[in-house]
């Protein structure tokens, strides 16, 4: 369209010189040297969620009410927002941005939000796709295994999972109490992944139950049998009555079995399973626990919201110490010999090295002494027929099994595995991402492709990927005259008093106007979230506001458009914009 | 209705009678008056309009064109420096083709300060676009503030009422004043066609380049061309109404005259007398009194001139470096004819001394008793 | 996050302003303060250019263009002009240059408002005649290199305090603003349109080309300047009540202003430190008034 008015004479024009159209006529584009261009780049927490949640997404949704939309955008990644909402340790909150400016966003409580909507859990299928007529074996339920099995039987595959125990769920069932984790949730979850049409199979534990040899019906098979195993004290004194490994004494409480705790009890180590093992045994009714811990607090593996709960408790923490003996009366524990330690040089994993303090034995008097070291696979049922490193299957990127030298024959194609039985990660978010590695690379194996390409093992996969730029958004990045210091907003719980005399859960859950105030306070690190930023300030009113779509459910879809005929190229929009979703390219590259 | 009058007023009643909107004015002498009781007509009702009390005349000028393209008939008068001090907008307000009304009562450009009549101050403002008449008589100036907004309004030009320094402006003569009714009957409201309206918005005035600009100005000339015409439908039509017809000059006994004096404003009145006493001694003289000066009456001037042997222009005004300014634009207007008179240019009366009939004898007598001008202007009475 | 901003564009595309100026976007609130029944008036200053040559126009409201020093007179006339055809209702609002405001029309500018004509007057203040290639004004800032302040003889005067001139003619509402707040300079062009008489706004209009600035960082140095307190943002009603609008989150030092902007670059230590001076002393001044006015002054 022309908006240039032509005079042939004189004849043509007004009396006076007046204007008769407007400035559209001149293409101002043409003094640009460089254009804005939207790129959404990498959130932080993006990057650092295992299970491949498109976090900043769904914020931005939670924001306009769109919290149906918003749980299936974490649904389409992860079939477990209600327990990833309670119990993950979520590293998305360690790197996200705002814990710059009053704190991160508790992305842990949005997600619970959404989680516990009162809608229908109906799961999204995947649009139906032709995949081949292939059945696929899972061992282990747990949440590797059950993402696993959500993703390919939501793409129309038929999957069947070998579950050892008599209950499905794996560690979210036996390992993590239902203060943190109640069982309706958990339970709610497991039924709609399995109400896709998976065949679930109890009580068939790998190795006894069944072999590899009773899966030749199966095209591939997924090994996520994880870490129950839990792993010796290694002192004098161990095996006595009254010593109950973590992992195993929480398994009995989980499923209900009788157990009895001793009035005075002393956990022994300082990660989440220290923690479960000592607030479950206070509800069980120990009068005295206390959690023994080599290093400082600042060194704790365990959730640090964890660990402030413990101690709200009343469970004693006790640091720099180490048990060196346990001592018994009659087979039975009666005590505990310690040592002092102190913080040497940093060790490998870049934590202080605990030392013994010479001569600072002393002993206390317990009841029971539950070790919770840390867990190892039971791996017996591979023989010499896979690599296993450091306890743990070894895999490829693409999930899939490196197989043992000395098996490499007799060793069939299609086997992957994940979970903690080979990553040894150790939290349910990675256990999720690896199931979906599997499950993405087993629909590839399916169809004869190429096992290549996948990114290393400590990134995530996305099933829905987005067009972004993988540059992670730094707080440097971010523009903070558009954001103030607002505080995190903290979900309530339970007194701990009152929470202590029972298995109720301990977390009370965001109300709506939290879930807002705190999505409101998202920076939408590197996601253009439609703030209009951009449009206020062109200098050249040449940015457009788009009919608004949804960001996640439309790959690629933009709010904005610069009309390119217009733009001079100032760059106010890309510094301006808050986020960093706006960049500047030199004009020559899109010449054609 | 008659009334005796000074000039100053004799253009208030004009305004009033035209139905100005806006009045903008600024106070110099010898101009004041004319305001002075225009204030007091919008402060009692007597005139529905806005004075607006600016603080120079420059902004005189921006009010006024302010208000003429926001629609309203506006009006101002000034002079002298004041009107000097408007210049750069005199070019705004015609090159925007605003027929605003103005006049000036011509007074002397200092230094040092001089408060009485010459019309250096208007003549220099003659390329400004503006179309300029200058009036014998109160009665002329009253009745061409009204034919001059008819005529502003007609050919979208601004026009410039011009009048002497006490001689006119001070000086009381008797008036008809013609009824409301039958000027309202004349000169309808104002309806602008180019007017900022936000029920139709443009822009006014911008940016033009060299690809419009000559074009534009073209425009404006043929406009300036075509008011002569205008000028004489309208002077006409005056006449029609209220008996008294205006042209773009005035002939009187020019018929076989010998000698032809060329006169504007006041003097053409003292010329007059000293024509008849001429005539009656038995003298072929005849006089020529400029009315309009811009657009310039080529056409007028030429069928009143050519063929009479002497010319003598008056000029109370002065074009350093030149000479008089109406002489210039005569001798302009004849050059090229087939019997071109021999013109003599005559500067009188500078700064308000009195032109007499004495004066005006000895133009005529330095006329006749010469074949050819002996200078390129002629001073008359200059002590020497 | 969202902005109470109208969407109606009374703007064009296409207008010549030099790339990150600040003048269209001043233009650009104001008329969305305004909405359509408006009349503008453009004096002699880059916006003569920026609205585009004949016979185009950048602005879908009625714009007369007028002479340098006309300001005040023009949009006197017009006034008078639009309410003799009962056009009561419709702003007239005067759009100048610090050079047309200052300088130039200043005496327009005073006697309009003494006669607490009905307008708006908008003054842009880039300091210095940008359009003419970036001479001084007296608006340009103390030590500031123009092409006649060399750098060897920068400006050795203060800026004038045009705002304490208006508020001394006593008219009902005088405001500065700035481009970065868009939001607080509507607020004030709506509330000035509420008001009749004279209303004079003093908005902060970065050049890039004039200041020697990345034009992408127009909006940006516009904000350092209110977080640094360097031109505050504040209003003055009756030419007494003085009201501080946006307080700066966090009081930046003026050098982080100064040294993005290439007309301060040859600025020794201790001219910087002189500025800050003048800066605190003014800023301390102004939140005394704001304070004798009864504003509660944050901590």
């Amino acid at each position: 369209m022309s908006y240039e008015i032509v005079f042939k004479t004189e004849a043509d024009m007004p009396l006076l010189p007046m204007s008769l159209g407007s400035t559209l006529y001149n293409k101002t584009g043409s003094w640009r040297y460089v254009r804005p261009i939207y790129r959404n780049k990498t959130s932080p927490c993006n990057h650092a969620c295992p299970a491949g949640e498109d976090i900043v997404t769904y914020l931005a949704m939670v924001t306009k009410g769109q919290y149906e939309e918003a749980r299936q955008t974490i649904l389409q990644e992860n079939p477990f927002p209600g327990v990833c909402g309670r119990v993950c340790a979520h590293p998305c909150e360690s790197e996200c941005n705002r814990a710059q400016l009053g704190g991160a966003i508790a992305i842990h409580s949005m997600e619970r939000f959404l989680a516990d909507l009162p809608a229908p859990r109906t799961l999204p299928r995947l649009e139906v796709r032709d995949v081949p007529d292939a059945r696929v074996a899972v061992i282990g339920s747990g949440p590797a295994g059950l993402s696993c099995a959500y993703q390919l039987a939501r793409s129309g595959y038929k999957v069947t999972v070998f579950e050892a125990l008599p209950a499905v769920g794996g560690m979210l069932r036996v390992g993590i109490p239902s203060y943190r984790l109640p069982r309706d949730v958990l339970d709610a979850e497991i039924e709609a992944i399995v109400s896709l049409g998976i065949e679930i199979r109890t009580g068939m534990r790998f190795g006894e139950d069944l072999g590899f040899e009773d899966l030749d019906d199966y095209h591939a098979v997924f090994l996520a049998v994880g870490q129950h195993r839990g792993l010796r004290l290694n002192v004098p004194g161990e095996d006595a009555s009254g010593v109950a490994p973590g992992v195993e004494f929480l398994q009995r409480v989980n499923l209900g079995q009788e157990t009895t705790v001793g009035p005075t009890v002393a956990v022994i180590g300082g990660g989440n399973t220290a923690m479960d093992a000592a607030r479950s045994a206070l509800r069980l009714g120990a009068s005295d626990v206390a959690i023994l811990y080599r290093r400082s607090r600042h060194e704790m593996p365990a959730i640090p919201e964890e660990v402030e709960e413990t101690d709200q408790e009343g469970i004693r923490l006790e640091f720099l110490t180490a048990p060196v003996e346990v001592l018994a009366e009659n087979g039975r524990v009666s005590g505990l010999r310690c040592v002092r330690m102190r913080l040497g040089a940093p060790d490998e994993s870049g934590r202080r090295r605990p030392e013994v303090i010479p001569g600072s034995d002393y002993t206390v008097d317990v009841d029971m002494v539950i070790p919770a070291l840390g867990q190892a696979a039971e791996l017996s049922f591979l023989g010499d027929r896979a690599q296993v490193e450091r306890g743990r299957i070894a895999i490829n990127e693409a999930g899939a099994i490196s197989r043992s030298p000395s098996g490499a024959d007799r060793w069939p194609q299609g086997v992957f595995a994940g979970g903690d039985a080979a990553t040894g990660f150790g939290t349910v978010a990675h256990a999720i991402g690896s199931g979906k590695r599997a499950a993405l690379a087993i629909d590839r194996y399916l169809r004869g492709q190429a096992l290549e390409g996948f990114p290393p093992l400590t990134a995530h996969l996305r099933v829905a990927p987005r067009d972004v730029d993988p540059t992670v958004v730094r707080f440097e990045d971010i523009n903070l005259a558009y954001f103030t210091e607002e505080p995190r907003t903290v979900q309530p719980q339970r007194p701990a008093a009152e929470r202590v005399k029972g298995f109720g859960e301990v977390n009370l859950g965001y109300t709506e106007g939290d879930a807002l105030k705190e999505a409101e306070r998202c920076f939408s690190c590197g996601v253009c979230n439609q703030c209009d930023t951009c449009w206020l300030f062109c200098p050249d009113i040449c940015i457009r506001r788009l009919d608004s779509v949804p960001p996640s459910l439309e790959p690629g879809a933009q709010a904005y458009q610069v009309d390119y005929d217009y733009c001079k190229g100032c760059g106010v929009c890309a510094e301006e914009c808050p986020r960093e979703a706006i960049v500047m390219e030199e004009e020559l590259k899109w010449r054609k | 209705m008659e009334k005796v009058i000074m000039g100053n007023h004799a253009v208030s009643y004009g305004v009033q009678l035209a139905r100005a909107q806006v009045i903008a004015a600024y106070p110099i002498t010898p101009q004041t008056q004319i305001v002075e009781i225009l204030s007091e007509f919008c402060a009692d009702g007597r005139l529905d309009a806005k004075f607006i009390k600016v603080e120079s005349e420059h902004s005189v000028m921006a009010a006024v064109v302010g208000a003429s393209m926001a629609g309203a008939r506006a009006f101002t008068a000034t002079s002298s420096h004041g009107l000097g001090l408007m210049h750069e907008v005199l070019h705004w307000a015609a090159g925007g083709r605003l027929p605003i009304v103005m006049a000036n009562v011509n007074r002397a450009m200092g230094p040092g300060w001089n408060v009485w009549t010459e019309q250096t101050d208007s003549l220099a403002q003659r390329d400004t676009g503006w179309m300029q008449f200058y009036c014998e008589t109160n009665q002329e100036a009253l009745d061409t503030v009204i034919q001059g907004f008819k005529i502003a309004e007609a050919v979208l030009l601004p026009v410039m009422i011009i009048l002497d320094a006490f001689v006119l402006s001070h000086t009381m003569e008797p008036v008809d004043i013609p009824d409301q009714a039958v000027v309202d009957g004349f000169l309808p409201p104002y309806e602008p066609e180019f007017k900022l309206d936000p029920g139709d918005p443009h822009a006014f005035y911008g940016l033009v380049t060299p690809e419009h600009y000559m074009e534009l100005r073209y425009k404006m000339h043929q406009a300036m061309r075509d008011a002569v015409q205008a000028t004489q439908r309208i002077g006409a039509q005056f006449g029609d109404v209220f008996g008294r017809g205006y042209d773009v000059v005035e002939k009187y006994r020019i018929e076989d005259a010998d000698i032809v004096l060329v006169t504007s404003g006041s003097i053409t009145s003292t010329a007059r007398v000293v024509v008849d006493t001429w005539r009656a001694n038995g003298h072929k003289v005849g006089l020529l009194k400029m009315r309009l000066f811009r657009p310039f009456p080529f056409e007028a001037v030429r069928e009143a001139l050519v063929g009479t042997p002497k010319v003598a222009v008056i000029d109370r005004n002065i074009s350093q470096g030149h000479g008089g300014i109406f002489a210039a634009e005569v001798k302009s207007a004849l050059y090229g004819a087939s019997q071109q008179p021999v013109l003599f240019p005559f500067i009188i009366g500078l700064g308000g001394r009195d032109v007499t009939p004495e004066s005006i004898h000895s133009i005529l007598n330095h006329t006749q008793s010469h074949d050819m001008p002996a200078e390129d202007s002629i001073w008359m009475e200059v002590k020497k | 996050m969202s902005y109470d901003v109208p969407d109606q564009e009374l703007m064009t595309p296409g207008h010549v302003a030099c790339p990150g100026c600040g003048a269209p976007m001043a233009v650009r609130y104001a008329l969305k303060a305004l909405g359509e029944d408006t009349v503008l008036i453009v004096v002699a200053s880059c916006w003569s250019i920026i609205a585009g040559p004949f016979p185009y126009s950048a602005v879908k409201v009625p714009l007369l263009h007028s002479l340098f020093a006309t300001g005040g007179s023009v949009a006197s006339g017009v006034k008078a002009g639009l309410e003799a055809r009962g056009l009561t209702d419709t702003t007239v609002m005067t759009l100048a240059g610090d050079g047309g405001t200052f300088d130039i029309g200043i005496q327009a500018l005073s006697a309009a408002v003494e006669r607490n004509e009905d307008f708006i007057y908008v003054c842009y203040d880039n300091e210095a005649y940008m359009n003419t290639g970036i001479q001084r004004s007296s608006a340009t800032p103390w030590g500031a290199w123009t092409t006649t302040t060399p750098v060897t003889h920068p400006k050795s005067q203060p800026k004038k305090d045009m705002v304490a001139i208006m508020a001394a003619h006593r008219i009902p509402y005088t405001a500065t603003a700035t481009v970065a707040y868009p939001e607080d300079l509507m607020r004030k062009v709506k509330k000035a349109k509420e008001i009749r008489g004279s209303k004079f706004l003093h908005v902060l209009s970065p050049c890039p080309s004039g200041w020697k600035s990345e034009p992408g960082q127009a909006v940006y140095l516009s904000r350092l300047a209110v977080e640094t307190c360097v031109f505050p943002l504040y209003e003055v009603e009756h030419g007494e009540e003085y009201r501080i609008t946006v307080w700066p989150r966090q009081k930046e030092p003026a050098e982080k202003y100064l040294r993005l902007q290439g007309r301060f670059a040859h600025l020794e230590p201790q001219d910087i430190r002189r500025i800050q001076d003048n800066v605190d002393r003014e800023w301390d001044k102004l939140v005394a008034k704001a304070r004798a006015s009864g504003q509660v002054v944050p901590e």
